[in-house]
């Protein structure tokens, strides 16, 4: 990794930890933490979006002091090669194109956080997610079932308003900016 | 939360990938146990390992705070909703495996949370930067951990800025959430923007530091480490792969 995508990664990892801050603000029911990870996996590549995502998740466990979200690390990894690939075939440089691919990229995150959630924590997570699950279970829903409809009606609607997000970031680059990216280049 | 509380504990003077090493085997063990007193006795080594720290109080109670939402919805997710067949609690019907469940479930967290709190607050990220520096641990890797900690109260404060210019042009934060999130654009976009266009002017700073160079850095400061504590580091490691072997010889079972 170049000089260059080291600090590429820095920033993308403080992007996935500072936009929460935004969307706690805003009172939002998603997390757009991997923002960042789409971002840097756009602009430079698969390995440094793994990377982003990986010390992304030790340093939100680091400062949150919840340490036991660590498995969850896989869902970035599978989030930053998703991006990466969405970035070669041009699908952000179209809110068109990005939304359908944030809703894949959603499916694809659920399809690993759910067995997670469900087997390591029991479907006890995040807040949000756990209350979604916990009304599915009150309503008579199976505890998997419950835990897979709650991760991925958060997880689609989550990705899908990062890559528009990205995507957006991505077309508003001056000129200039946008050059010194071979990987934007049409 | 919990950071860096400086002390004389052997796990103070210990080399921090020991801590570490301690740590991610609380992690690791804590997901290849499964039975209520297995997990429960990991609990107790967490709280022994705080215990040996000198941190114990400090770890214990921000752990308190962390797990007990968790608890919180284990109870009802799985101590009310759960499976027959049902006993009473004083008011409550509950899960007879809903609680063994929660029960497994809880511990782990509450083990995992509050073994990394111990070395959060007994490895001084210093001394953990020199460690890695002496072990050649290239100098990105040591970078991105430590660096990252140094951006992100820069990257906050910037936030909040916006946020504040933008609520003075006129941006409303209230309203449905489509009006909520209408707003997101104008918030991330200049602090991103604004970041992306710094990445070359940090580039140069760090170059003219010589953070290109791939020579092996020497370490100022190396913490010391010994046959004994290497030995104690692939001890754990061969437990965490008794403890995973245990669990899947008992699934086939």
């Amino acid at each position: 990794m170049t000089l260059r995508d080291l600090v590429l990664v820095r920033l993308g990892v403080a992007v996935n930890l500072v936009i929460g801050q935004i969307v706690a603000a805003l009172l939002l029911p998603v997390y757009l933490d991997s923002v960042g990870t789409i971002l840097v996996a756009a602009l430079i590549g698969p390995r440094a979006a793994i990377t982003v995502g990986l010390v992304s998740q030790v340093l939100n466990a680091v400062i949150s002091g919840n340490f036991s979200w660590l498995p969850f690390a896989v869902v970035q990894i599978i989030v930053a090669l998703y991006a990466a690939a969405a970035a070669r075939l041009g699908l952000f440089r179209r809110l068109s194109t990005a939304i359908p691919a944030g809703i894949g990229m959603g499916f694809l995150a659920a399809a690993c956080s759910a067995p997670i959630s469900y087997f390591l924590f029991g479907g006890v997570t995040a807040g949000g997610v756990t209350v979604v699950t916990t009304l599915l279970r009150a309503v008579g829903a199976p505890l998997g079932i419950a835990v897979a409809s709650a991760s991925f009606a958060t997880d689609l609607l989550d990705k899908a308003i990062a890559c528009a997000l990205v995507s957006v970031l991505l077309r508003s680059l001056p000129r200039t900016l946008a050059a010194r990216f071979p990987a934007l280049a049409p | 939360m919990i950071g860096y509380l400086p002390g004389h504990s052997p796990l103070h003077r210990a080399h921090p990938y020991t801590t570490l090493a301690m740590a991610g085997a609380l992690l690791l063990g804590a997901f290849a146990l499964t039975q209520p007193l297995e997990v429960w006795l990991l609990v107790l080594a967490a709280a022994t390992f705080a215990a040996v720290g000198g941190v114990l109080r400090a770890s214990a109670r921000t752990a308190l705070v962390l797990s007990l939402p968790i608890w919180a919805l284990l109870f009802v997710l799985h101590g009310m909703l759960g499976a027959e067949p049902r006993m009473m609690a004083g008011p409550f019907a509950l899960s007879v495996p809903g609680i063994a469940r929660a029960l497994v479930l809880g511990g782990r967290v509450t083990a995992i949370v509050l073994g990394f709190l111990t070395a959060l607050a007994t490895v001084s990220p210093h001394r953990l930067v020199e460690a890695m520096t002496a072990g050649g641990v290239p100098f990105g890797r040591t970078f991105l951990l430590a660096s990252t900690l140094t951006v992100l109260p820069r990257m906050r404060e910037r936030a909040a800025q916006i946020l504040e210019a933008q609520q003075c042009r006129g941006l409303r934060l209230g309203g449905s959430p489509f009006a909520r999130l209408r707003a997101l654009g104008p918030l991330a976009l200049p602090l991103v923007l604004g970041a992306l266009a710094e990445v070359d002017e940090q580039v140069l700073a760090l170059d003219a530091r010589g953070a290109a160079s791939t020579a092996r850095r020497t370490a100022l400061d190396p913490p010391p480490d010994s046959r004994a504590q290497r030995a104690l580091r692939g001890a754990l490691l061969i437990l965490v792969a008794v403890a995973y072997a245990w669990k899947f010889w008992r699934m086939r079972g």
